[in-house]
């Protein structure tokens, strides 16, 4: 074992293989996808796919972790700086980033062994989604929002285990018709969303923890499927009730594998 | 040239369970798994399994020379579901010890004379061969438009807990 990962040995005696192996691909290089990003290059993880289509400004220093002031000024791209942390924790990490939004390369995403999303519209995570179970690729979604109410503001986010085989977002009631088509009608009109260096890190945190988990030996609680609801007012995070309900239910949206690979597969020379 | 199998846990063990059944006369069982295919850039490909056809009892032959001997009717069967679910077929069967199994040369003999029988009905896509163990597994897949089979780079069961074998390229099929 590295001599750097020694403190994590607990992990099991073959952790650091492991997670040396892994590929892991992050969607969103922004307040959640970049903590993501340093903590898995800290845990071990020596492979990344960063896509993220845009360039750090201002309004992001409250909370993109890596990003400095000089960045601001020279425009740099998101993935550019999680690139940057990455290799400056682990120099020999290989890390492929992609400048553009990820639709325009999911054929990159075959190779991988899990993806983050942390993006910030419901029909990216639908669609994201989609192309993780078409590769039986177990997808981790993390996402925050504000609301106001009537004593202030309400910080609230979640962590999400979507397993190939298993139930999915859509199951777990977070992705609804009438949320994508609300989104939908207000497409453009949304200005910047509300973020916070905390909550982001809560729930980036929380995902590594459960990716780890899922890859790694260091207990025998596995979860096939994980909920976590965050209530940023009182810093806690808890496992959904809808997810104690729905526990033994069958995802009835991706039916049996019936999708998968590349609808048209031609191998280059036919 | 990099190939990644995936099959999901559920998969897997309706796999083991069926392989791990005694059958009447053979030592053995065998069957099919149907899988899907998607390109890896550079080169490459990743193989999804899709689903699991057993053999039937009834279509084993009387060989004992040989842990399980397929007969003519459990290779048509399995051609049909290539034909009509237009998938990837990979036999699998399982060596009952723990640690990385490897195919004996039975396997690769018997292996290497059926799979081209899968391009006739599905010439575009590829086909192969699994070896499961107690607690890992190996494969080979033939392509097209090359002679040799490709040792699998990888092979992940996709559930909880995540579990991957890497392939051993230097391995000669």
């Amino acid at each position: 074992m590295k001599e750097r990962l020694k403190r994590q040995s607990f992990l099991g005696p073959q952790s650091d293989q492991i997670l040396n192996d892994c590929v892991v691909a992050i969607v969103g290089l922004g307040g959640g996808g970049s903590h993501i990003a340093q903590q898995s290059a800290h845990l071990g993880v020596s492979d990344f796919l960063l896509f993220d289509p845009d360039r750090v400004e201002d309004t992001n220093l409250n909370r993109l972790i890596g990003a400095t002031a000089e960045d601001v000024i020279a425009g740099t791209l998101k993935t550019s700086i999680a690139s940057r942390l990455i290799k400056g924790i682990n120099p020999e990490a290989a890390v492929d980033c992609i400048h553009g939004i990820w639709q325009e390369h999911h054929g990159l995403l075959r190779r991988c062994d899990i993806v983050f999303g942390c993006l910030d519209s419901y029909r990216d995570r639908y669609e994201l989604e989609v192309a993780a179970r078409r590769y039986l690729l177990p997808y981790l979604d993390i996402g925050m929002d504000v609301h106001e109410g009537d004593d202030g503001f309400c910080v609230s986010g979640q962590v999400i285990l979507s397993m190939p085989g298993h139930l999915c977002m859509r199951c777990l009631g977070f992705l609804r018709e009438e949320l994508l088509a609300k989104e939908a009608e207000n497409y453009g009109a949304a200005g910047g969303r509300p973020q916070v260096v905390w909550a982001n890190g809560a729930l980036a945190s929380a995902a590594v923890a459960v990716f780890t988990q899922l890859f790694t030996p260091w207990h025998k609680a596995h979860a096939a499927t994980v909920y976590l609801e965050y209530d940023g007012n009182t810093q806690c995070l808890a496992s959904s009730n809808r997810l104690a309900y729905m526990r033994d239910k069958q995802c009835p949206h991706f039916v049996e594998f019936r999708d998968l690979g590349d609808p048209f597969w031609i191998p280059e020379g036919f | 040239m990099m190939v990644a199998f995936k099959i999901p846990e559920g998969l897997l063990g309706r796999v083991c369970e069926d392989l791990n059944r005694p059958h009447p006369f053979a030592a053995e069982r065998v069957g099919f798994l149907s899988c899907r295919v998607g390109a890896l850039k550079p080169s490459g490909w990743v193989v999804l399994a899709h689903d699991f056809h057993p053999v039937a009892d009834s279509d084993y032959l009387r060989d004992h020379s040989v842990g399980a001997m397929m007969g003519p009717a459990a290779i048509r069967k399995a051609l049909q579901v290539a034909l009509s679910s237009e998938v990837g077929m990979f036999h699998v069967h399982i060596h009952g010890h723990r640690g990385k199994p490897w195919f004996s040369g039975v396997d690769l003999h018997e292996t290497a004379k059926f799979v081209p029988d899968f391009w006739h009905v599905r010439p575009h896509l590829v086909h192969g061969a699994i070896v499961l163990s107690l607690d890992s597994a190996a494969g080979l897949c033939w392509h097209p438009q090359s002679p040799k089979p490709v040792v699998f780079s990888r092979f992940s069961v996709v559930g909880a807990p995540m579990r991957a074998w890497r392939g051993e390229n230097e391995r000669e099929a």
